[in-house]
């Protein structure tokens, strides 16, 4: 019953309106920040319709081609008169982007036979990746073969068939394999789809981690400086109960901050990718690869995320009762948010597995790393790897409990600080000595 | 008379021959202010954390209510509670709210709970500033609301370290005139002070503790008439000093 007091005490701390209210703000710019986005792609799709055409060439030949251009429906063309090279000038004040220039000769190269060169210039505006996504000069390039080629094709003699071949001479039929398992879908499709839905799993974990040792830092830290601690512990209730109340409710709250970000994340997502996601096609070319994670592999990726937290709570534990002050206690953050940053890092541009044995192993020995690449080996069935990685999760979780638990239950938990004040002996980790201001 | 708590030798040794508290030995009888004054660094919190169970003593025993502070703290805790010095409070609570917090965790049934509560609420006298969160009191105000948590549940033993300190003189003199009154019903107090004149009106011994020794013990007038000077103040600085 005294356990329930606590845990209800602790959880309505932690779950302060501030955090809740945090957290339906972060959904709801996770979800602007996905239409922002999604209206930024369409944008783009949008841009790549128009093409803005400065034909300097000017004859027939040309004038046919941009007809040509103009009469396909996913086109439209923009006709514009350059009055000199200087894009720069030509760009700065008119209200297109990009535009294509045919130069003077054109025609001439076209018709001896040679490769001929058109020029293509954009305004950047920004280095925001959605605004420089333009497609303009490969629409565009692939425009003006088009047209050459109708142009050229209508001038020759050729019959349908042979234009038709001259059009797509291959089709490529492209598979993928993954493990034991094949299906035929590109492998840049598969790996582009498969980064966009899971890019979020390493921010999410990571921001976990920040947010649960920042939770139950402070609440260690605050009860500590405030004393709290003391009225409580001498209180009829165990050490336990109050070491355990603790860790429970964060694990909660921090399991509720995940769920809302994986929420937010996952509508972004959506926001973005949605088109690509709801290709029922491509879902299913995924389950047949294993691509899709099923409810047990949730439950192995879920037990692993679950083990960085409880490590996570046993050393933030720790590092909250060594806080002199609520400065230091925030301070003792720093190597967390350094041991997350690794796999974090490292995981989002490599794969550890075949990086050089030094990043890899150093990598490994974080026992972070092992839930952030959990959702990689389930899916692609390295059971042997994530089962180790769970192993060695546990032993350092008993490892870090058990230092936690030994601290919160000694008298330490009231006498050791980090730093050891002005005492110049003492080390990293120093005793209290009974200091006259503290006696 | 029967004695609630009975300290016999406790000792805390932090370092190989550095003793915070040694062999220090005193009894607290039921309904009696046993305050013990000592300079900063004298060992007075060690002593009363090792009481507390917070601490745990290197040598000798505690006794609470025929409860040994080193093979029964559970039990021990049921008998008492502490007011630390400059304590504070949760501050994202309202003043009813820690009052009930901390009145579940003594109380042994949900009528102890309200009767707590209702204690708690008459001793702190912040009528409808109870209601407010804690974060918005005054220093004043929250020592109030922490000594009448220290008290509501009449434990056999309250042990308050410096309890009147930041408070204005209004408010600390009815502080101690309700230590007194609980007193007089017969719950016992071990307080640990600074303030001499509030010792030798509030209290009935004084224990001088100094360097870890308890180095005298007696009724405040006892121990002025045997050291021959006019106040409790002298008193100390004598023992101190010869200390």
């Amino acid at each position: 019953m005294k356990f329930s007091i606590l845990l209800r005490k602790e959880l309505k701390e932690m779950l302060s309106p501030t955090t809740i209210i945090t957290m339906v703000l972060m959904i709801f710019v996770l979800i602007f920040a996905g239409k922002a986005m999604s209206k930024a792609v369409d944008d783009v799709k949008e841009d790549a319709k128009t093409i803005t055409i400065c034909d300097q060439d000017n004859t027939e030949f040309t004038q046919a081609m941009i007809n040509i251009i103009d009469g396909d429906e996913n086109t439209e063309v923009k006709r514009v008169e350059l009055k000199s090279d200087d894009f720069t000038a030509e760009l700065k004040d008119s209200d297109y982007k990009n535009v294509v220039v045919i130069p003077k000769g054109f025609t001439d190269q076209v018709m001896e036979h040679k490769t001929a060169t058109v020029k293509f210039a954009q305004r950047m505006t920004s280095i925001a990746t959605f605004s420089n996504i333009n497609q303009g000069s490969k629409a565009a390039l692939e425009v003006l073969q088009r047209g050459i080629k109708a142009t050229i094709y209508a001038q020759s003699e050729l019959d349908e068939a042979t234009r038709k071949q001259l059009d797509d001479p291959i089709k490529l039929e492209e598979y993928t394999v993954v493990s034991d398992k094949q299906d035929q879908i590109a492998s840049s499709t598969v790996s582009s789809i498969m980064s966009s839905q899971s890019m979020f799993i390493p921010i999410v974990m990571f921001l976990l981690i920040m947010y649960t040792s920042q939770m139950i830092m402070n609440a260690i830290s605050t009860e500590k400086l405030d004393k709290t601690l003391e009225t409580l512990l001498s209180s009829p209730v165990s050490r336990l109960s109050v070491i355990s109340a603790k860790m429970i409710s964060a694990a909660i709250v921090a399991a509720l901050q995940a769920a809302a970000y994986m929420f937010g994340m996952n509508k972004m997502m959506d926001g973005i990718y949605g088109e690509v996601a709801t290709d029922k096609n491509i879902e299913e070319t995924l389950k047949s690869l294993g691509l899709s994670m099923s409810v047990g592999d949730y439950i192995l990726v879920g037990l692993q995320m679950f083990m960085t937290i409880l490590i996570v709570l046993s050393v933030s534990i720790i590092l909250g009762a060594l806080a002199k002050d609520a400065k230091s206690a925030q301070t003792l953050q720093m190597p967390i948010m350094m041991l997350a940053m690794v796999p974090y890092f490292v995981t989002m541009f490599i794969d550890i597995k075949t990086a050089s044995p030094v990043i890899k192993y150093v990598t490994m020995l974080i026992p972070f790393t092992h839930s952030f690449i959990a959702n990689q080996n389930v899916m692609f069935g390295d059971f042997t790897t994530y089962f180790i990685g769970l192993a060695y999760q546990f032993v350092l979780l008993c490892l870090c409990m058990f230092l936690a638990l030994r601290l919160f239950m000694s008298d330490r938990i009231f006498t050791l600080t980090l730093g050891g004040g002005k005492k110049k002996s003492g080390g990293l980790f120093s005793k209290q000595k009974p200091s006259y201001d503290d006696e | 008379m029967e004695v609630v708590l009975d300290v016999k030798e406790l000792s805390k040794q932090y370092k190989k021959g550095v003793y915070a508290s040694e062999k220090v030995s005193f009894q607290v009888h039921k309904g009696e202010i046993f305050a013990l004054i000592g300079p900063n660094g004298a060992g007075k919190t060690t002593t009363i954390r090792m009481i507390s169970t917070l601490l745990k003593a290197t040598e000798g025993d505690a006794v609470v209510d025929g409860h040994s502070i080193l093979t029964e703290p559970e039990k021990v805790r049921e008998s008492i509670t502490y007011l630390p010095d400059e304590a504070g409070a949760y501050k994202t609570m309202r003043g009813i709210e820690y009052l009930k917090f901390m009145a579940s965790i003594y109380a042994k049934n949900k009528g102890d709970v309200e009767e707590f509560v209702q204690r708690g609420s008459e001793i702190c006298e912040l009528g409808d500033r109870l209601n407010d969160k804690i974060s918005n009191y005054s220093r004043g105000m929250q020592r109030r609301l922490l000594l009448a948590r220290a008290i509501m549940s009449k434990p056999s033993l309250a042990i308050l370290d410096e309890p009147t300190s930041g408070l204005d003189i209004i408010n600390a003199l009815e502080i101690r005139r309700i230590i007194k009154k609980l007193a007089a019903d017969g719950m016992s107090f071990l307080l640990s002070s600074h303030n001499m004149l509030e010792i030798e009106y509030v209290s009935d011994r004084v224990g001088i503790i100094s360097k870890g020794h308890l180095l005298e013990v007696g009724p405040a007038q006892e121990l002025v008439d045997k050291y021959g000077v006019k106040n409790l103040e002298e008193v100390f600085e004598k023992v101190v000093t010869v200390h």
